[in-house]
This record gives structure tokens, sequence and C-alpha cells, in this order.
């Protein structure tokens, strides 16, 4: 049996908890999905996680303060950032401490296809 | 009552000489005498030509030279305490010798007369010399003016005995020009100080005499109304040529009232001058003369043109600061709103994705599409939900005033400012009273309002560590019959010396902030009839109210009052 590669999801909003695993199952992953930063950290999914899905705006600890923590512990998994707040200088500082894509939500199938692609390419 | 004086000359070895000395080395010779018809004749002259006191007095010295031969007159003007020499005047003595008397000091001394025990004033002059007599000159109630000093230069008995005979014409000449003069001074310099002060203050007066409608203006009215010929009697006419059509109306009531004898009547009006510009007036005037047909106004224009630019200019940034506050905090809510609306549509967006992916298999996932599609339908109400509140909101057609349920403005609010205040960390706790009943307003207005101030305390909490970041909104009703909202926060709060300034424009405690939101919501609350107000928390934050009257109680003076605010100032 093939070992589908994990993509963890982490977002506060529901709906995209719902909807996203499902999509990314269709792509042939495997996804977990979490609300929050913390409930991310605290999984057993860390060290299995092959890409990232990220929100920025989260209540508690945000997106990028999760990309830092995770920076800090060890070898790096890349990170998709998804948000709805369309702001620019968020996006490009996200992207230069090393995250894939930075997409704004609602985003495209093709759009998440192919940064799904890049970020496996970078793995 | 004339007190008789006589003048002592005090040398400076102190040896005090009374009385007069004339009997010693005088040679004859022939005095003219006038009469005090003469002198006031002359005297008269120099007056009416408006020669000033000095000059006046001087003509009067050399009027008596010439009528005594072999002396110089002179006039020591006195200050107000007949103290000290104020000014000399005298032609025929040099002009060095009159200064060094200026400044000296006199004393009065008062002396027995032969058996009398009448007081009788002596002046004392610290200063050398053996030939001069010193007579007081006196106003009618017997305060010292002046001293008429005569040196003499040599005399006779017969020149002594017309020295007695002219010497109380002379002072009392005088005594008669200093007082007239001085009068005249006194007048003219409060005319000069009235006319300053006018022009100071931009204000004009004028009197109108209703029966006859006679009025008496002032010259810098006359300039005001750009009107020529002060000499001209004036007339209601012309004023009211100069009155601004528009404020026609206004200025026949005024007329109307004052004929019916109104006491004090205060208005405002603008004229409208030959060039097209504009000049505002602020009319009082107060009834004067009760007598029937003695009717009279005393009035002060003043010109308060400048004032009211002012206003209009300042009316017209207000509004415009009005508008960039209500900008300003529509880029925060737009950002919330992109945020809301954006989610569902990912949501939507992503599940017709998965929806497409699993039909397109084979055999299709049904099941699966029948979910995704339940949630694309579920998040998409979602979406229309926040487009809904949000027309709710900001696409309020027709009358801005109207009967609004406080706590379902408030909750729309809430609904909308919720990501936002979350972003910041922000728990919202909601404390609305149960069937309130509706009030009056402009519903955009005082969700404006209610957003500022929930902004306001996010902000004031976006420092807080060491402590829950909670905001408690409540809305109740109070004893007045009004309703109170009040948002509470456990931010920074304020520093009691601070209150009187919050709701100043431009007044901030924010970096970015710029120090309107406040004293606009407080105007947006007054233009309500109601109250805005802030007070500091027992714990950590502050609390800022407003509390606006209940529709029911007075509904329609109310909704006058929305409106008025914005209405023109003129009657």
């Amino acid at each position: 049996m093939v070992t589908r590669p994990l993509v963890s999801v982490v977002d506060d909003d529901e709906s995209v908890r719902e909807s996203l695993p499902d999509l990314l199952r269709e792509f042939g992953y495997s996804v977990r999905a979490f609300s929050s930063a913390e409930e991310f950290l605290r999984s057993d999914c860390v060290g299995e996680t092959r890409c990232l899905i990220l929100d920025i705006a989260m209540p508690g600890m945000t997106g990028p303060d999760l990309q830092h923590e995770l920076r800090v512990r060890g070898p790096a998994i890349p990170i998709i950032f998804i948000t709805a707040l369309a702001d620019e200088t968020v996006c490009s500082r996200v992207l230069e401490q090393g995250a894939v894509e930075c997409l704004f939500k609602p985003f495209s199938e093709t759009a998440l296809f192919e940064a799904l692609n890049a970020a496996f390419r970078v793995t | 009552m004339i007190r008789k004086a006589s003048a002592v000359w005090r040398s400076s070895n102190a040896a005090a000489q009374t009385g007069c000395s004339l009997d010693r080395h005088i040679r004859p010779t022939t005095p003219v005498v006038p009469g005090i018809a003469e002198i006031g004749a002359s005297v008269g002259a120099l007056i009416r030509e408006g020669r000033p006191l000095h000059d006046v007095l001087s003509g009067l010295c050399r009027f008596f030279d010439a009528s005594l031969k072999g002396c110089f007159s002179s006039v020591l003007l006195l200050d107000r305490a007949g103290a000290r020499v104020q000014n000399a005047v005298g032609s025929g003595l040099p002009a060095g010798y009159m200064k060094q008397l200026v400044g000296r000091r006199v004393k009065w001394i008062e002396t027995p007369i032969g058996a009398k025990t009448s007081k009788t004033p002596v002046i004392v002059l610290d200063q050398v010399s053996d030939s001069v007599e010193l007579s007081p000159i006196l106003s009618l109630t017997g305060e010292p003016l002046g001293i008429f000093a005569v040196h003499w230069r040599d005399g006779s008995a017969e020149a002594a005995r017309w020295y007695s005979a002219l010497i109380p014409q002379f002072t009392h000449a005088a005594a008669a020009t200093i007082e007239r003069l001085r009068s005249d001074e006194t007048l003219r310099r409060s005319a000069a100080v009235l006319e300053r002060t006018q022009r100071l203050s931009s204000t004009c007066c004028f009197s109108w005499r209703v029966a006859t409608d006679e009025i008496s203006w002032s010259k810098e009215l006359c300039e005001l109304f750009e009107l020529d010929g002060e000499d001209v009697p004036m007339t209601l006419e012309p004023i009211g040529v100069r009155v601004h059509p528009e404020d026609l109306p206004s200025f026949d009531e005024m007329i109307e009232q004052a004929r019916r004898g109104v006491s004090e009547i205060e208005f405002e009006c603008r004229l409208l001058l030959p060039d097209n510009s504009i000049k505002y007036l602020r009319v009082v005037a107060h009834q004067s003369g009760d007598q029937p047909g003695q009717l009279e106004y005393i009035a002060v224009v003043q010109d308060v043109t400048h004032r009211r630019q002012t206003e209009e200019a300042l009316a017209k940034l207000r509004a415009e600061l009005v508008r960039t506050a209500r900008v300003t905090s529509l880029g925060v809510l737009t950002a919330a709103i992109a945020h809301e609306v954006n989610q569902p549509l990912a949501g939507i967006v992503t599940n017709a994705s998965t929806c497409r992916r699993m039909l397109a298999v084979d055999p299709p996932d049904v099941e699966g599409a029948r979910e995704t599609a339940r949630r694309t339908i579920r998040d998409a109400e979602r979406a229309s939900e926040v487009i809904r509140r949000l027309r709710a909101l900001f696409y309020k057609k027709g009358a801005t005033c109207e009967s609004l349920d406080l706590n379902e403005a408030a909750r729309e609010v809430i609904a909308l400012s919720l990501s936002e205040l979350e972003r910041n960390k922000v728990t919202v706790r909601t404390d609305l009273a149960g069937e309130l009943p509706p009030v009056l307003g402009d519903r955009v207005q005082l969700q404006q309002v209610i957003l500022n101030l929930f902004l306001n305390a996010s902000d004031a909490m976006s420092g807080v560590d060491d402590r829950p970041r909670q905001l408690v909104i409540r809305t109740e009703r109070d004893e007045a019959d009004r309703l109170r909202l009040s948002v509470r926060d456990t931010g920074v709060g304020f520093e009691p010396r601070e209150v009187d300034r919050l709701f100043d424009e431009f007044y901030t405690t924010k970096s970015d902030g710029m120090g309107i939101g406040l004293s606009v919501s407080r105007s947006i609350i007054e233009s309500h009839k109601g109250r805005l107000w802030a007070t500091p928390n027992d714990g950590p934050g502050a609390t800022f109210s407003f509390s606006i009257p209940c529709a029911s109680q007075d509904a329609t003076s109310t909704s006058r009052t929305v409106g008025r605010h914005m209405k023109s100032r003129w009657l």
C-alpha cells in the first residue's frame, strides 16, 4: 500500500476545515485539519506533515507565529498560506520567511494544485 | 465760598516770606487795567479758535504782562492733588527757567489771617527767588488748579495797587480757562476712546427716535454701511437698501417690534454691499425714553463678518471631518467585510471543485457530491447574510430620522465588527436590556457612534497583555426615560484630567489616530438630543456611554431637533 503524503490544514474557519480536506483527498493526499496553531503543535502530526496549509489571521497564535515556531524547531515544512484578508504586506513578509505560496481566499482549484506541486517540488 | 490766598516763594535758606512784598524797590509805572470782560473776550477768542490750553494760558499771561509793565507772569499747572507742578506756561520768561519749575513740589499751609481763624492755603515752593508773587488758581469748588506767578522786574506802589486789582480777575480767568479746556479735553478724549473702542471691537452706535425716524449715527457706522455723507440726516431708507434681500423680512420685523416698543431688540442680518460683498451685522438695541412719542433706541451694531465666516469655514471643515471619519472607519470595516465574505466564498469554491471531481470519477461519488453541494449552499447563505447586514448598515434610503430599535442597531454593529475585535483578541459580552422602547434617529449615524466606541475600546486594549481584553456592551432604560448604551473596556483607561479633552477635535492618545472619532460621535449624539460621556472604571479601563430620549417621549420635537443643526442660523 502506497502511503499518501500528509497535508495538514490549520484554519479557524469551519467551512475551510470542512471543504478543503475533501478536495485535498480528491487530489490524492491524506489530510488532517486543525482549528488552531496550538492544536496542530500539540498533535502528533507535526513530524509527519509534508505540507502545511495555514491561515494567516487566527485568534491566539497566528499563521506567521506558527511559521516562526516551526522554523525554530527544526526541519522546515513547506507552507502554503491562505488568507481572507488580502494584505500584500503580510503576504510578502511570509514569503520572505520561506513560505511556498500565499493564496487569497477564495482561491481556485488550479491555484491550490499548483501551490501543492510547488510545495512538493521543494521536498 | 472763595478762599483768599496768599503765596510765598520760599528761598533755599528757608526764610519764609509771607504776604505781599511789592513795596520794595518800586518805580512808578502806568498800568493799563483791563476789565474782566476784556480778559474774557481775549481768552474766549483763543478758546473758540480751538487752541490748546497751553496757548490760551500763554495768551492770558501775555495779556497780563501787557497790562502791568515791568512784570512777567506765568501759570503753573498743578497735578490733581495740587502737590506738584505739572506744567509751566508763560511767554515772557526763559524756557529753561520755566522748565525747571516743572515737577517742583507745592505745599499748602493753612495759616490764620488777622484775627480770623479761617483756613487759608499758602503755597510754598523750594526755589530761590526774591521777587515772585504767587496766587493760587482755584476751581469753583475750591480745588487748587494752578498758581499764577508774577515775577517783578521792577514796580511802583501804583503798580502794586494795580496788581492787587488785577490778580483776582486773572486767577479767575485762568481757573475758568483751565476748567473749560480740561473738560473739553476730557470730552475729546472720551470721544477718542469711544472711537477707538468702536474700531477695536468692530462696533458702531446709533440712536433712533422712532416717532420721527430721526437717526443719529457714528462715522464708523457710515463706513460700515458704506454710505456717503455723515452730515446728511440718516433715515431707515438708505439702511434698508443695504440689507440683504433674504434678510429683509427679519429686518422689517425688527422695525415692527421697535415701533411696538419692545424694550430690548437683538438681531442679526447681512448687508449686501454695492460690490456684492456681504457683511454680517449683529444689532443690540435698548429702549430709552418711555414718554409717548419719545420712544428712542440706543443701539450697538457689531460687524461679525469675520466671526461668521470663520464659523462657516469651521462648519465646512467639520463636515469634511465627519466624512473623513466615516471613510476611515469604513476602511477598517471594509477589511472586516472582506474577511467575512471571503471565508464563505473560499468554502464555496473549494466545495464546488470537490463536487465536480466527485462526479467526474467512475462511478461518481454521488453521496460525497451531495454533501459538498449542501455545504456550498450553506456557505453561500452565510455570504449573503453578511451582505444583508451591510445593506442594513450603509444603504439606508429615505428619511434620516426613523423609529429604530437600539438593540437591533447594536447587534448589527457587533456582528460586523466581531471579526475585527477577535483579531485584536477582544472578547465581547453583550448585556442588552429586553423590551426597550424605540428611539428616533438616524440609524447609520447611531451605528457609526457604536462602531466608533467599539473600535476605540479595542484600540485601548491593544497593548493589554496582563488581563483579559474584554468589551461589554450594555443597553438599559434610565430613570429619565432615556435609553443608555455603554461600552466598557479593560484597556488603558484615561487620566481624570483628560476627561474634558477626550471629546475635543484632534485630541488623541493613539499614534495613528486623528482625534476626531469621539468629537464626531458627540456631535451626532447631541444632534439626537442626547449626551455622550466617559467615566473611568473602578478597575482597569474606561466606559463610554451615550443616552438618547425614547421616541415615545416627545417624538415630534426630537424629530425636528435632529434636522435643525443643519439649518441656517439666520432668522
